[in-house]
């Protein structure tokens, strides 16, 4: 799973595992972990997953993260590749066993697809959230009325108990943002569009407006809004989120929500162009103490 | 979109898995490493002007992205890391070397908030924000601490905006400056500082991209001469007398393949820059042996000069 091998990089040890919190970044842990004993060990997927009676296809979601793990077939393979150090064993089992319990989200499962839950695992665990925002603010910085407006206009036909359901786990999700320890840092790019589109009407808008001056206040939030006459040439495609973890093994995911499903990309190739045009917008975007001053200005004449 | 590359959530196809690590990294880092041998990204004509590649241009490696790669971060592009390996190649502990030269800020600004009670900061070649950055280490002695950071690119300050925030009782400001422009640096950082008080000088792993030419000896004491008695002066540099071989090995690898020329100097080249001030304990040294804390980080590997001097 590592991305690049440089000298002087300590080995990855349970240490840097303690401060991630979130089954999905475990699970990714974990697997690549695996992955790199089993490589070292030159045993083929098909043999390992004969070892644990799957398929080699079993061992290749396993290694990726996709599934959680049964604490069996983890000694089991601990086993095939050799790994008989009794601490090493507790080590990759009780990652095993704290990558498979359910992360808060889980409760939400009825009104969240597979895909939004694997993004608010990572998202959980992030030590950076870079996002670009077209069209809403991020719903990490919306507040309830304003979630709802744009809740109801994406779920035309949910019941009145569904969206506040959904609601209710988008600001769940905030508490990220307050959390005592382990406080990812949110670097926001807001199209100004994003800004003056009133959803929920002006009230609510302005509502929003506020709580986003007030968010700017956070050490760990930092705010710029990109004026209407800058930055177009920058993006092709719309709005994206790039996630950073503090472990230095996970690299980069890049997020882009569609309107079914959401695109992930993880390899250099492509989330070094994402992160180059982020890096234009950033610099291109008003620098956060002007972007404050424009948020006020806002806001007086909504 | 939907090609091997990408994690398509939802979809049951075994090859749109998720996929971590295998040969897709390796070969970018290869190719990478391809084009440098090439002298493709770097070489040639179109080489921008020495200090004026910004950080935009991902397909030339940029010296802010070669150090984060060095310090383990991961806001550098393919160029960077090919530039960064090949300057490997030729001098493998300039990993250690460049780590070495974050703990020696980190010392510096400990004693100079510590000891010495400075509470302003002029901190010129920012670079990509990493591990204990100078607000940070100064204002965790006080947090009163004001800190003027100063790069001279566009997205290195956008990072440093977002990322080098202050506590609320002391103050950060980012300058957008050369710092071959003493004057402009000075005038802008005043709006932070007060220059009635001392400041503390600090020029990171940042001299060597000034030529013989440009006088980096004049820069020095122009900033020096702004500043009143009591304040200091915190340097490191890249040794042209320690692994003498390795190193110029290095430099010619850099010079190649990043816009911004490096010139590395002797200690009694790095020495004038503290002409007219006072060396404290102990004195100029290769940067591990400067005050260190810990006994591995007396032997870290590293080939800097450096050195925290009063204006008397």
């Amino acid at each position: 799973m590592s991305v690049v091998q440089r000298p002087g990089d300590e080995p990855q040890d349970e240490l840097s595992a303690e401060v991630i919190s979130g089954p999905t970044v475990l699970r990714i842990l974990l697997g690549g972990q695996l992955r790199r004993l089993r490589e070292a060990a030159g045993i083929t997927p098909d043999r390992a997953g004969y070892e644990i009676r799957a398929s080699r296809s079993k061992i290749s979601r396993v290694e990726h993260g996709r599934v959680s793990f049964k604490e069996r077939d983890v000694a089991d393979l601990l086993t095939l590749y050799g790994v008989s150090d009794e601490d090493e064993r507790r080590r990759m089992l009780n990652l095993a066993q704290r990558a498979n319990s359910p992360g808060w989200w889980s409760k939400y499962d009825d009104v969240m697809p597979d895909w939004f839950e694997t993004y608010i695992g990572l998202e959980q665990a992030t030590s950076l959230i870079r996002t670009y925002e077209l069209q809403f603010i991020p719903g990490l910085f919306q507040t309830e009325e304003y979630a709802r407006a744009v809740t109801v206009l994406g779920h035309r036909s949910a019941s009145a108990a569904e969206i506040e359901r959904r609601v209710s786990l988008r600001l769940q999700r905030q508490r990220i943002l307050t959390k005592p320890e382990g406080l990812p840092k949110v670097w926001a790019v807001i199209d100004e569009s994003a800004l003056r589109r009133p959803l929920g009407g002006r009230d609510v808008m302005r509502t929003q407006l506020c709580r986003l001056l007030e968010l700017t206040e956070l050490p760990h939030v930092t705010l710029q809004v990109m004026p209407f006459d800058r930055g177009g040439h920058s993006v092709a495609g719309g709005s994206f989120s790039i996630l950073r973890f503090a472990e230095p093994d996970l690299p980069d995911i890049v997020y882009i929500e569609q309107l079914t499903g959401a695109l992930y990309l993880d390899r250099p190739e492509e989330t070094d162009h994402y992160r180059e045009v982020m890096n234009s917008l950033s610099a291109e975007a008003e620098p956060p103490a002007e972007s404050r001053r424009q948020l006020k200005k806002l806001i007086d004449t909504i | 979109m939907a090609n091997s590359h990408a994690w398509q959530v939802g979809s049951q196809e075994d090859n749109l898995l998720y996929k971590y690590g295998d040969s897709g990294s390796q070969r970018a880092s290869e190719r990478a490493a391809q084009m440098v041998s090439e002298g493709a990204p770097a070489v040639g004509d179109t080489a921008p002007a020495p200090g004026n590649a910004p950080a935009f241009d991902t397909s030339v490696a940029h010296v802010a992205r070669v150090y984060n790669y060095w310090l383990g971060g991961k806001d550098n592009f393919a160029a960077d890391r090919a530039a960064a390996q090949q300057a490997m190649a030729a001098f493998p502990d300039i990993v250690h070397s460049a780590r070495a030269n974050r703990a020696f800020l980190r010392r510096a600004v400990t004693y100079l908030a510590g000891t010495a009670g400075i509470r302003q900061f002029l901190d010129i070649g920012t670079g990509i924000p990493s591990a204990n950055n100078t607000h940070e280490v100064a204002q965790a002695v006080a947090a009163e601490c004001r800190i003027v950071y100063v790069d001279n690119d566009p997205v290195v300050l956008a990072h440093a905006r977002a990322l080098l925030t202050s506590t609320s009782e002391g103050a950060t400001d980012y300058i957008d400056a050369d710092l071959r422009n003493a004057d402009e640096i000075l005038a802008k950082a005043a709006e932070t500082l007060d220059f009635g008080k001392p400041v503390a000088v600090m020029l990171m792993a940042i001299l060597q991209h000034i030529s013989d030419e440009q006088d980096p000896y004049a820069v020095v004491a122009r900033l020096m001469a702004a500043v009143p008695a009591g304040s200091y002066l915190a340097l490191s540099h890249p040794a042209k007398d320690i692994h003498a071989a390795e190193m110029a090995a290095m430099a010619n690898r850099l010079n190649q393949t990043m816009a911004e020329k490096v010139t590395f100097r002797t200690k009694s080249e790095v020495a004038p820059f503290f002409a007219g001030l006072e060396l404290i304990e102990p004195g100029m040294k290769n940067v591990p042996d400067w005050r260190p804390e810990t006994a591995e980080e007396a032997s870290s590997p590293a080939a800097l000069w450096s050195g925290v001097a009063r204006k008397p």
